[in-house]
């Protein structure tokens, strides 16, 4: 008779699949759980920071209420994480978590998510959002890797409906004006430029008819830190292959050692707000202390 | 363990003319402490109030009631509420010639 995995045992983590060390679970019934904004690179004053930045603020705890259907609640309690645009095309708005880790190891993200556009129409919407994304932020001794991957749902008002990978490196910017101090710096690195397209990667997700109406989708993202690359990539019934996804690679940055950050993003692709919302985020590795 | 959070709502946004924060889910708290500071002006904003709204669905506002004064720059203003339901934002109106950069605050507790 098969054995089942420990964790099955457990109703809240049994929905995952993950690896022997779980590094953060974070059910957002319980809060906000250390998800925070971005704030894009500074020195002196706000005004420099780049302007793919400027639209970001903070997430928020939503129990997801509508004006017809009242609250509609997460997958495991009444919250999610909610993650809001503005109302313009590719406004991006972005949360994450602030790790290290102790060892360069597989890692996974799994997550369950929905994503639904501001229910300003009534009106089917389902071209409104136009992305949301993991990106992985990276450092050993010696590099920077930045693995960036989203689900391209609508590009000017187009149905897209596929996952894609970045590697094209943006170009860094000092971030205090004529007064740089040049120990700072900043690159609009998830900006709409320089996707590829994730071989067989067309997949159309749950939208279910009206804004209002969300289902709750699986997503796994497996990350080797030892060779830095790609393992696995998958939502709900579909698993990619990742044999040709390369990160964003370059020398390390100044003070980011050991860093692990995972960054969720949502983007609009119209002049309504676009949400991503996580229930819940479990990160995992694979690990012995030496 | 009660949980708080302190959203920064707006952050260095150009407010003129007709103003609002973006909607923010506030459901699960009950009382707030909204914090705004002046970044940056240009004319006199601090002349002008701002005013909570708050609503059941982040898309039809009602106003709550509590008036914010607009604090003039390098200046911070707070206000004190409870019981605001689901969404809140804060709005104001601007005289033509006048605005400023916002930093809004929603220190929130359950």
């Amino acid at each position: 008779m098969p054995t089942r995995p420990a964790h099955w045992g457990d109703p809240e983590l049994s929905k995952f699949d993950p690896l022997p060390r779980i590094m953060a679970f974070d059910k957002f019934s319980d809060g906000m759980r250390g998800y925070t904004a971005l704030v894009g690179n500074y020195e002196y004053t706000l005004d420099n920071v780049l302007p793919g930045f400027r639209d970001m603020n903070q997430p928020m705890l939503s129990n997801g209420s509508h004006w017809e259907t009242g609250t509609h609640g997460a997958l495991s309690g009444t919250y999610a994480l909610k993650i809001a645009s503005r109302p313009r095309p590719r406004s991006v708005n972005m949360a994450l978590k602030r790790m290290t880790f102790r060892k360069a190891c597989p890692i996974q993200i799994e997550a369950y998510f929905a994503l639904k556009p501001e229910a300003t129409d009534m009106l089917l919407s389902d071209l409104d959002v136009g992305a949301f994304g993991l990106v992985l932020d990276l450092q050993d001794n010696e590099r920077r890797i930045m693995p960036h991957v989203r689900y391209l749902n609508a590009f000017d008002g187009k149905r897209q409906q596929k996952w894609q990978y970045k590697s094209m490196l943006e170009t860094p910017h000092e971030v205090g004006g004529d007064a740089s101090t040049g120990e700072t710096r900043s690159h609009h690195h998830f900006g709409a430029d320089g996707w590829v397209d994730v071989p067989g990667g067309a997949q159309e997700l749950c939208y279910n008819e009206v804004p209002t109406k969300y289902n709750w989708h699986y997503f796994k993202l497996g990350f080797d830190l030892a060779s830095m690359s790609f393992t696995h990539l998958q939502c709900n019934d579909r698993v990619f292959d990742v044999s040709t996804l390369e990160p964003m690679r370059m020398g390390a940055w100044p003070n980011l050692n050991c860093m692990l950050n995972v960054c969720w993003t949502i983007e609009s692709d119209s002049n309504k707000r676009a949400y991503l919302y996580l229930d819940s985020v479990l990160v995992s590795g694979d690990w012995a202390d030496a | 363990m009660r949980e708080s959070i302190s959203a920064v709502v707006a952050r260095n946004d150009l407010w003129e003319g007709v103003a609002t924060s973006e909607p923010y889910e506030v459901a699960w708290a009950s009382e707030a402490v909204i914090f705004l500071r002046n970044l940056g002006s240009t004319g006199t904003p601090e002349l002008a109030r701002a005013w909570v709204q708050i609503s059941p669905d982040g898309l039809n506002w009602v106003d709550e009631g509590t008036l914010l004064e607009i604090p003039r720059e390098g200046g911070l203003k707070s206000a004190r509420i409870r019981g605001f339901g689901a969404f809140m934002r804060v709005m104001t109106v601007l005289p033509q010639g006048s605005s400023f950069k916002a930093l809004l605050t929603f220190s929130l507790k359950e």
